[in-house]
């Protein structure tokens, strides 16, 4: 049973992520910013995360740098309401950018893609 | 009695009579002592000068001593001071009689005799008279003399006011034109109120004047405006009614210069004449930068000696534009012409006749002129600077108020932006729920249709805010040479499924060779997926979809063209005009930006897109987009 850290600040992606993660049979977790991130890295050693990036204080790139200097191969999505992220090259260590949508298909199938490669 | 008995009464009446002769001193006092020294047979009869009697001598003596001298007897007469010159004068008897008055010593009077005698009461009386006459005609000379001078003084005096009347009559009225221009930075209204002073003006009057200004740009001499009568009927009316006018010159400037409509007016505001023609006399005024002025020739011969150069007798020969437009009878004009001077160049010219009352232009007339064309060409030069300035400001003005706009709109773009990120999240979650409900309540049932439509509803909501982020962001493109083909086929594979079903017919045509074309494939694809879903949109029961891809080569240089049409009902004629402005949407479906980021996609890959409407029918767009082969100029212009 595969494990996925999901961090947002917002509430309700929260909740909407971990049903329907939990529906395809995942394990998860949820954190609110990059430093909560950090902390469930430890205890809750998540198979993948998923980041969005708008978050207060610790924001989706910081984090994915710091987990990165951590976790080489662990698989990370970088999630976001927004597009132009695309273009900043750090996001580039991340494994996929998924631009947040109603119709969550394309995150499931990133998802089960990168779990399932590794 | 001594000698010849002198008619008292004769000698004096001829000697007063002589004394009131308009002869000159010389003569008359010549002829005076003629008399006396006939009257009396004297043998010397003379006025000696002040200036004659020398210093110290004996006459001298008389003189200082005031006292006349009566001398009978030479013997007993002391002649101590004198001098050798006087001793030739002195006779054996004489009276010296000195010329005085209150204020002035005109001379000695000497009547000397050779025979001792005494002098008779009668005749010392008789002589003194003489004496009296004769300082008296002296006298009235030098009065005469002084009050010739005081005259000529006075004369030159009198002309000298006159010239400073005239002037300062010349500067109030140029005064007066001052404050008339001084209440108007109008253009149009300074020149008006130069030439109405012109013909109204205390002191210049002329019937008529025409003003010329130098246009460099089109190299012309462009008539600009002229005051005048039309005819001598209504030239006399106006100067009737002006002389019962009262008020200030420079009131009556102003109010009676408003635009007018006279034929003058029109005629003069039709004459160019191209600067090269250096010959007349308007432009020599102007090349020279002086005054002319043509007489009233005063007989036909004068008439044909010619003031321009061109040998015509001003205005005769076609083509003068003086003669064409301006005068009555060419034989017979007579006009002046001022260089108008603003600002250290000539600006232009101004034209003045008599046409109607014939008067003569004379010198000082000129001169005045010049004056005021002076004062008027440093208005008309501030005049047009203004106008100038007035048109940068303005300029300016809306230039500024286009940044602010524009300032704007950045700003609504980078909020809208900012507002569309805040929508998304709550949307993904609304949305994300919904679908999970769906997915929960049975199939068929009322919750159903409901999950179903806020599903369909935001997801439209989604469709909206990437439009609107899209085309407020500024998505940098990346550029590399590609087959159209291909982005075409992908656009297609990402319509929804009505193509698939087959409600809707495809009918590809799409050319064996087309030339590649330089763009970003991400954004053709968007452009092409955004026309054909609105194709497919306006075909809602079937219809026939059209994908063209051929070349076409323009001008020697190759360009793509692709036309995407459908059988739908086409675009309403009335907002044809607005499809890709980017605030215009319909209700039925949320075209909105989609065409809009089309269009700006197609131009920012320096290509065109244009619409064939046929309303009920359908509609085709057709892009063109220039070869990424070299050609000659591959840039297509946006309309």
């Amino acid at each position: 049973m595969k494990k996925i850290l999901v961090v947002d600040d917002e509430e309700s992606i929260r909740f909407l992520y971990k049903e329907e993660l939990e529906e395809e049979g995942y394990i998860v977790d949820c954190a609110r910013n990059g430093e909560e991130a950090l902390q469930k890295l430890f205890a809750f050693k998540p198979d993948l995360v998923s980041l969005d990036i708008k978050m207060p204080g610790m924001d989706g790139l910081e984090a994915l740098k710091r987990i990165r200097e951590m976790e080489r191969q662990l698989p990370i999505i970088l999630c976001s309401a927004y597009g132009e992220y695309k273009q900043d090259l750090t996001t580039w260590a991340s494994d996929a950018y998924v631009v947040k949508c109603a119709d969550l298909t394309n995150f499931k199938s990133t998802i089960r893609k990168l779990l399932g490669s590794s | 009695m001594m000698r010849g008995s002198p008619h008292s009464y004769e000698l004096l009446k001829s000697i007063v009579q002589l004394s009131g002769a308009s002869i000159p001193l010389e003569v008359k006092l010549d002829r005076m002592l003629q008399s006396v020294s006939g009257a009396f047979q004297s043998d010397r009869c003379l006025i000696l000068k002040p200036e004659r009697i020398e210093k110290n001598g004996f006459f001298s003596r008389v003189v200082s001593e005031k006292k006349q001298l009566w001398v009978e007897d030479e013997s007993s007469f002391p002649k101590e001071n004198v001098l050798p010159e006087e001793e030739k004068l002195l006779c054996p008897a004489f009276a010296c009689i000195p010329l005085y008055d209150e204020t002035s010593f005109e001379g000695i009077f000497y009547v000397g005799f050779l025979r001792h005698d005494r002098f008779s009461p009668e005749e010392t009386v008789l002589l003194l008279l003489v004496g009296d006459v004769l300082r008296g005609a002296i006298r009235n000379e030098e009065f005469h003399q002084k009050t010739e001078e005081t005259i000529a003084k006075l004369t030159v005096l009198n002309e000298m006011a006159q010239e400073h009347e005239r002037r300062a009559k010349e500067l109030s009225t140029l005064w007066e034109l001052n404050k008339a221009l001084l209440t108007t930075v109008n253009f149009e209204r300074i020149l008006h109120l130069t030439l109405t002073a012109i013909t109204i003006g205390e002191g210049l009057k002329f019937n008529r004047a025409m003003l010329f200004l130098v246009n460099e740009k089109d190299r012309v001499l462009a008539g600009t405006v002229a005051v005048g009568p039309d005819s001598a009927e209504e030239a006399g009316k106006i100067w009737s009614s002006l002389s019962q006018r009262k008020g200030a010159p420079s009131d009556l400037i102003t109010q009676l210069s408003s635009e007018d409509h006279s034929t003058l007016n029109s005629i003069v505001k039709e004459i160019q004449i191209p600067l090269a023609h250096e010959h007349c006399i308007l432009l020599r005024t102007v090349l020279e930068g002086r005054p002319f002025h043509t007489q009233l020739p005063q007989s036909k011969e004068e008439g044909r000696r010619t003031p321009c150069e061109r040998g015509c007798h001003f205005g005769t020969e076609a083509g003068c534009y003086v003669g064409q437009h301006l005068s009555r009878n060419p034989n017979v004009y007579s006009f002046a012409t001022v260089p108008l001077i603003g600002k250290g160049k000539v600006i232009g010219v101004i034209l003045v006749d008599n046409l109607y009352n014939q008067n003569p232009i004379t010198e000082e007339d000129l001169h005045f002129l010049s004056m005021f064309a002076n004062q008027a060409g440093l208005a008309i030069e501030n005049a047009s600077l203004y106008r100038n300035l007035e048109e940068v400001h303005q300029e300016l003005k809306e230039t500024q108020t286009f940044l602010i706009h524009l300032e704007k709109m950045v700003a609504l773009g980078e909020m809208s932006t900012s507002i569309a990120h805040e929508i998304k999240n709550p949307l993904t979650s609304i949305g994300g729920f919904a679908r999970r409900l769906n997915r929960i309540v049975p199939e068929g049932s009322q919750e159903k249709k409901y999950s179903e439509t806020i599903i369909k509803e935001v997801s439209r909501l989604e469709r909206i805010l990437k439009d609107l982020l899209s085309y407020t962001r500024d998505e940098s493109l990346v550029f590399r040479e590609l087959d159209l083909r291909e982005v075409l086929e992908e656009s297609l594979s990402m319509v929804p499924e009505e193509i698939r079903s087959g409600r809707i017919q495809l009918v590809k045509e799409f050319e064996e060779e087309i030339p590649k074309i330089l763009g970003d494939p991400h954004q053709l694809k968007q452009t092409f997926f955004n026309l054909i879903n609105n194709a497919c949109q306006a075909m809602k029961e079937n219809g026939v979809l059209f994908l063209r891809a051929h070349s076409s080569p323009k001008n020697g240089a190759s360009f793509l063209k692709v036309e995407v049409e459908d059988t739908g009902k086409g675009i309403d004629p009335e907002n044809l005009h607005n499809i890709f402005n980017p605030f215009y949407s319909t209700k039925e479906s949320s075209l909105g930006l989609g065409l809009p980021i089309v269009h700006r996609i197609i131009t920012s890959h320096r290509g065109q897109i244009e619409v064939d409407n046929h309303p009920g029918k359908g509609v085709k767009f057709i892009i063109t987009l220039p070869s990424s082969e070299k050609g000659k100029g591959n840039r297509v212009t946006n309309s």
